[in-house]
């Protein structure tokens, strides 16, 4: 098995809901530059809004979140996770392996019980 | 000497359980996704907590996937950890 084989990715980011609309266009850029930049390629992105948190997260009750789906090297993973910590923009994120992009982010919804 | 077997007839006014169907088996989800907040707010508590599944009826595979699904979301701070009213 080679050492650098790529997977695909999907990442939920919260970026602080404070920053103002160019400042966080370059906070996503930043982002997403730091995926390509590491032999990584962006397939799709999702936009999902200014959302309450549910709970207070440093002081902010607000986030703008963005669901990401990128393919990379495994091993260019730690790497971009080191960044993740160091970005003060990005409140939380979340990383997981995932076997296809979806079109749209719908669901199912379950029946009346 | 043996007693002859005799099956005795269900007693009336017996409460018989009927056996719930897993909710997600129903509609035939093979993968529950954290991001599916309004599905996963429904196998919550008002204070947040997870519903245990003889509760609710979701079967063991999905339970799993579930809590999992659950734990997701509340680090994303899309559920919360402790509601407080």
């Amino acid at each position: 098995m080679s050492k650098n084989k790529s997977h695909l990715y999907e990442g939920m980011y919260i970026l602080s809901a404070t920053l103002s609309e160019e400042a966080r266009q370059k906070a996503l850029e930043k982002i997403t530059s730091g995926i390509s930049e590491r032999k990584g390629e962006v397939r799709k992105i999702f936009e999902q809004g200014r959302r309450k948190l549910a709970y207070e997260i440093n002081g902010r009750r607000e986030g703008y979140y963005y669901v990401i789906f990128f393919e990379i090297p495994t091993s260019s993973m730690n790497e971009l996770w080191k960044d993740y910590h160091l970005n003060e923009d990005l409140i939380r994120f979340l990383t997981l392996q995932v076997q296809d992009v979806p079109e749209k982010l719908e669901f199912k919804s379950l029946l009346p019980m | 000497m043996t007693m002859p077997y005799i099956k005795k007839p269900p007693l009336e006014g017996i409460f018989v359980k009927k056996r719930k169907q897993c909710p997600f088996t129903a509609i035939g989800v093979r993968h529950i996704d954290y991001k599916d907040i309004n599905t996963l707010s429904q196998f919550i508590t008002e204070r947040g907590k997870i519903i245990p599944r003889r509760i609710t009826g979701v079967s063991f595979y999905h339970q799993k996937q579930l809590a999992k699904a659950i734990k997701r979301a509340r680090h994303m701070a899309l559920l919360p950890f402790v509601a407080q009213d």
